[in-house]
């Protein structure tokens, strides 16, 4: 990319500039930056004291939640403090289906307010900036918080440079201008209003490699981008890009679907080895070919949040860096008072809502049992998820599998899977009643 | 699913309405229906996704076997679960008229899953048939629960006892650590025994009941059998 190199010349160029002017600055020497203090957030936050062992959970998705509330249920003499960063919580899951119009905002935000008062917990709206693991002390926007348990769910975050993004402008260009929509509800508004006045051509969406966020999600979105251009009647072609060798997850399933509900919109290329995107051009490049478009929703691959290599817990040999942990107890090798759920984890389980839910409730009993000096058997996670494939009425597919423990390969496998390919409308009916389900659980009961 | 149902089966609801603001009499109604299995089968797409095409459930015992159940005790859990009164958010939504539809679906939906083969190789307890402690939980089910469970632990459709042959091991415990710390309730002769007994003398009875074998007309040929009408035939 040719642009690329001219703008890091450019960059280069005025970097060197400004170090030339701030040395001669006199105005600059006469008036001293303050001092930036490590221990300006370090004293104790201003919250209720804690009233038993005080478990802190970092992250606010659907494995802190779960957690925080379990983590309750089962021990009522924990202390259970939950941090975000957000103000309420927006759901990634079913996402889809609303940009399709299926769903109102309303059904996916919910507030932190409610699941913390319904479930006996506290909820902090704040931000971990430092971990002490020697003084069991996390270091908050509001101030330190002494732990006797510490979860990190701080979730994924994208990885641009695994698509031959190497600089923060065209970073930072693809994050505003091509969101992927996986980890904030301002990518999947932005996301939404696209679909919605989209002028017609070709949108991209790129499907990433790795272990990503919803394995399904970037072939349902490519369903229901298709039935929102059908449905607004425009002349758009959907071009689905795929880095992996064919569909990850229900193949059978969303290949029948693009061929029979959008055989002239949706149009899928796999293998796509993307080594950069072309923003003036609206090119993305692979190693062999070049995609045009219109307009693009770039999803890039995943890692765990960056909290976790910034607390210095990143494992340097994992792709995703993530951190080492007990494959089973969730805690870090050498801690176990600090543990590591939802997307952040180590263990290749499918990201996903369900995945998170049903770990947590494990995990929440596993952080009990330490606590009493026990110890419980490992039981799988439960991916679940349902797709949409058709709108107005919504129809889904669904999909449930378990996981074992593979003694050889030193790693989880899929134990079975159960895959219901036929979509129908009684299974989309039945998506909604999980995903409300879900919400039941981790905020109103 | 081809099934010969020779003759026609009704299933009732029934149904009791309380108003404490009037300090009134219950008043229960029985609504009978004639289930439509083909109805049951569409509407069973509604659990299939947790529950299975099989119905199986999930031998770590997060979801229960429903295959084979008997149907009213299938309907008084769908409703308990519809009202609150077993408190099981994450199924809630899915029980609701909104989502599986009125009292006809629940008596077609219950009809369909009560015919369903049962998991040829359900989960068992701990404790085989050879050891103490399986002696001990047939020596207590057959004083306690064999009464309103029957001996081979078959349930009993019309006094509402669920079948608990064919039940995962897991998914027993678990319900037992339920009402036994009050998360879900039970009618009052099983909570008397449950009250009396010890949560260690409920796991033996629970481990022998997970032994007592499943009739082999009610079994799958085998655990690869899959429901043929959520499979292969597109």
């Amino acid at each position: 990319m040719k642009t690329k190199i001219n703008r890091r010349t450019f960059l280069q160029a005025s970097v060197l500039g400004a170090s030339t002017s701030f040395g001669s600055s006199s105005l600059l020497a006469a008036s001293p930056a303050p001092v930036m203090k490590s221990n300006l957030f370090s004293s104790p936050a201003a919250i209720p004291a804690a009233k038993g062992p005080r478990v802190v959970i970092v992250g606010g998705g659907w494995s802190g939640l779960t957690l925080a509330k379990y983590l309750k249920k089962n021990n009522p003499a924990f202390d259970v403090v939950l941090l975000d960063k957000n103000q309420q919580f927006v759901s990634c899951p079913m996402s889809n289906v609303w940009m399709a119009d299926q769903i109102s905002l309303e059904f996916l935000t919910h507030s932190y307010i409610d699941a913390a008062k319904n479930n006996d917990y506290l909820y902090l709206n704040t931000t971990a900036i430092e971990l002490d693991r020697v003084g069991k002390k996390l270091v908050t926007t509001m101030g330190s918080i002494a732990y006797d348990y510490l979860v990190l769910a701080p979730g994924i975050d994208y990885d641009y440079k695994r698509i031959g993004i190497e600089n923060p402008e065209d970073e930072y260009a693809l994050r505003m201008h091509h969101p992927a929509g996986f980890n904030s509800a301002s990518e999947m508004m932005a996301i939404k209003h696209k679909l919605h006045n989209f002028k017609g051509g070709t949108l991209a969406l790129t499907v990433p490699s790795g272990n990503y966020r919803c394995m399904a999600a970037p072939y349902e979105r490519a369903c229901m981008a298709a039935a929102i251009f059908k449905k607004r009647n425009i002349r758009a072609k959907v071009l689905l890009i795929d880095m992996n060798p064919g569909i990850r997850i229900k193949a059978r399933g969303f290949k029948k679907a693009f061929s029979e509900y959008y055989p002239d919109i949706i149009q899928y290329e796999s293998s796509a080895d993307i080594k950069g995107i072309n923003l003036q051009d609206r090119q993305i490049n692979t190693e062999f070919d070049s995609y045009g478009f219109d307009d693009a929703l770039i999803y890039p691959p995943v890692r765990a949040a960056s909290i976790i290599e910034q607390f210095g817990l990143s494992d340097e040999a994992s792709l995703q860096q993530e951190a080492k942990t007990d494959p089973f107890k969730y805690h870090l090798l050498d801690d176990e008072h600090v543990y590591v759920t939802g997307d952040s984890r180590s263990q290749p389980f499918s990201k996903s809502g369900n995945t998170a839910n049903s770990e947590a409730r494990y995990v929440a009993e596993v952080i009990s049992a330490h606590a009493a000096g026990k110890e419980i058997d490992w039981r799988s996670p439960q991916t679940m998820c349902f797709s949409g494939v058709k709108i107005d009425p919504l129809e889904s597919m669904s999909i449930i599998a378990f996981y074992n423990y593979d003694e050889l390969q030193k790693s989880f496998a899929f134990d079975r899977s159960h895959v219901i390919e036929k979509w129908s409308e009684k299974a989309g009916q039945a998506g909604l009643a999980w995903a409300e389900g879900m919400y039941k659980d981790m905020f109103y009961s | 699913m081809k099934l010969a149902l020779a003759e026609k089966i009704w299933v009732s609801v029934l149904l009791s309405f309380i108003c404490n603001a009037l300090n009134a009499e219950p008043v229960t109604i029985q609504l009978s229906f004639e289930p439509d299995l083909s109805n049951g089968r569409n509407v069973y797409e509604v659990c299939a996704a947790c529950h299975l095409p099989e119905g199986w459930g999930n031998s770590d015992g997060g979801y229960p076997q429903i295959a084979g159940q008997h149907q009213n005790v299938l309907i008084q859990q769908l409703l308990e679960i519809r009202s609150g009164l077993r408190d099981n958010p994450v199924m809630y939504p899915f029980v609701q008229e909104r989502t599986i539809g009125g009292y006809q679906s629940l008596v077609d939906v219950v009809m369909y899953i009560s015919t369903l083969p049962m998991h040829p190789q359900h989960r068992k307890g701990p404790w085989n048939d050879y050891s103490d402690e399986y002696r001990q939980g047939q020596k207590l089910f057959l004083n306690l629960c064999a009464g309103c469970h029957g001996r081979q632990a078959e349930g009993n459709n019309k006094i509402l006892a669920p079948k608990l042959y064919g039940q995962h091991f897991p998914y027993l415990e678990r319900q037992i650590k339920q009402i036994k710390t009050g998360h879900r309730t039970v009618n009052p002769s099983m909570k008397a025994i449950f009250d009396q007994q010890s949560t260690a003398n409920l796991m033996l009875i629970a481990n022998y009941v997970s032994y007592l074998p499943v009739p082999e007309d009610k079994k799958a040929p085998s655990i690869n059998w899959r429901n043929p009408d959520f499979y292969g035939q597109d």
